[in-house]
């Protein structure tokens, strides 16, 4: 009953804090843009525009909430619920520190990943519940999309999970502390490994490069595009959480997560998930958007190979050299 | 306590997995047929065996209901949201059931121990794990290694186009 209270606790306080941090990350978002476009992004809204956000949620909170005649009303209304529960579901066994962790799962790795690949599932049922061509394409491309970068990401998972020799998140940091962080240390593999681990990242979140299930110039806004009020915020949210998360468990199974010296390790971990979230808007503003065929080249022809090698790597490495030459 | 979350988890898993059966939508039937693995990935995380669980939930809920969806998707003229499921074959699949059930519950039956409260949890240790599937059951892990790949290459067959190759260029208008 104890880890249950305890659970519940830390829990609640980790979606709180997720939740404002994407409050503050769009408004943050909005900034950056507009500073890398020679603009100034928001600014009315209260101080420097830092209200922002509040004032756009409360917006489309009031927009009337449509569910077009000809929808699948239990799918439609399910889908975002869906997508914003396995989004935040993903951070219950990311350890913030040795003692903020939600629930210390032995299989925490596979968690994340299961939840991650089940995500596919909520997009689905968004694109063929609105009964609408362009929700439709957007879901195929989305399903295809993960599918096909679920892939790398296990295969970039596996290298900090050969080299620790654990499953356990909290166990991989532990191996971190007493040894070296994976990126820095074993460069290779570590460091592709990270880099391929965000590429996939990306593309699993459908962020720009990657946002072919959106494409806005060409699919309308594709799975959201019957989407309004409420619902469309839980989507937006979501995809929101998605990539912050995914940005804690890189810094996790990458970065060393919570080890650092002098400051205590709650300030690392958060400073290296935001550096990685700052990243993700920094690629998004920067770089165009992919067509489709050539996402699937790169996946299938670069990432894949790439990925299985790192793992071979990674397997000689702690067969040979457990903790590293140091 | 533990019996009654069995119960509700059991009758989570039961409910859906008729629904699936039983349902005419076939879009509902494979999202029924995953609340229902959901379910009994539940049930083997609370006997302890979380790696099974994990991997249940990666597997069969993450990879083979999209799978499925993808295979409605691709190969149904979407009229509408209304995919049908129709069978020819109830009959034989009820007697299918009825029989690997049978042979389900005699394996059970036959195992010694049941009775015995689960003393520790079913390791998620990856050596033993490992150990377990590529040394001592490694004829029955190969064999079955075998099964996909056959099943793989009869899908490939199964789903070759038919129609002789000039058909396809009368395909492109010229």
């Amino acid at each position: 009953m104890n880890a249950l209270a305890h659970g519940a606790s830390y829990g609640a306080l980790i979606i709180l804090t997720l939740l404002t941090t994407v409050a503050m990350g769009v408004w943050f978002e909005r900034k950056f843009a507009g500073r890398m476009q020679s603009r100034l992004g928001p600014t009315m809204v209260g101080p420097v525009g830092l209200l922002q956000s509040v004032a756009d949620v409360v917006k489309l909170l009031n927009k009337e909430d449509i569910i077009p005649r000809d929808a699948d009303r239990g799918l439609f209304t399910l889908a975002p619920v869906l997508a914003a529960l396995l989004s935040l579901g993903a951070a219950a066994v990311v350890p913030f520190s040795s003692t903020v962790v939600a629930a210390d799962l032995d299989i925490g790795v596979i968690w994340v990943v299961a939840l991650g690949g089940l995500t596919v599932i909520a997009t689905f049922a968004a694109g063929w519940s609105s009964n609408n061509k362009f929700a439709l394409l957007g879901a195929m491309r989305g399903i295809a999309q993960s599918v096909s970068y679920g892939v790398p990401l296990v295969l970039s998972v596996l290298v900090p999970v050969i080299l620790a020799g654990t499953m356990s998140l909290s166990g991989i940091v532990a191996w971190q502390t007493r040894h070296h962080w994976f990126a820095l240390w074993p460069v290779i593999p570590g460091l592709p490994a990270l880099g391929l681990f965000f590429l996939a990242m990306l593309a699993e979140s459908n962020r720009i490069p990657f946002d072919i299930p959106e494409a806005e110039s060409e699919l309308v806004a594709g799975v959201t595009t019957e989407y309004t009020g409420a619902k469309f915020v839980l989507f937006y949210m979501a995809e929101y959480v998605h990539t912050l998360v995914g940005s804690a468990v890189a810094s996790v199974l990458f970065l060393g997560g919570w080890d650092g010296p002098i400051a205590p390790g709650l300030h690392w971990m958060v400073a290296k998930t935001l550096a990685l979230f700052v990243a993700v808007y920094w690629v998004r503003w920067s770089l165009l958007r992919y067509r489709s065929d050539q996402l699937m080249a790169l996946c299938w022809r670069r990432l894949t190979p790439l990925g299985v090698g790192l793992v071979l790597l990674a397997s000689a490495w702690a067969l040979f050299a457990p903790g590293g030459p140091a | 306590m533990e019996g009654t979350f069995f119960m509700v988890l059991a009758a989570c898993a039961l409910v859906p997995a008729w629904l699936a059966v039983r349902g005419a939508n076939l879009i509902h039937a494979a999202l029924w047929l995953g609340a229902s693995l959901l379910a009994t990935a539940a049930v083997y995380a609370m006997l302890g065996a979380s790696f099974l669980a994990g991997v249940q939930v990666l597997v069969y809920v993450g990879g083979v209901i999209t799978l499925m969806i993808f295979g409605v998707m691709m190969t149904r003229r979407h009229e509408g949201l209304v995919a049908l499921a129709e069978s020819r074959h109830q009959g034989r699949a009820a007697a299918i059931a009825v029989t690997l059930f049978a042979v389900i519950a005699q394996a059970i039956n036959a195992t010694d121990g049941l009775d015995a409260p689960l003393s520790a949890p079913v390791s998620a240790n990856g050596s033993a794990l490992g150990r377990a599937l590529v040394v001592d059951h490694v004829l029955a892990f190969e064999a079955l290694s075998l099964l996909l790949l056959a099943a793989i290459v009869g899908a490939v067959v199964i789903a070759r186009r038919r129609d002789p190759p000039d058909a396809r260029e009368a395909e492109v208008p010229s």
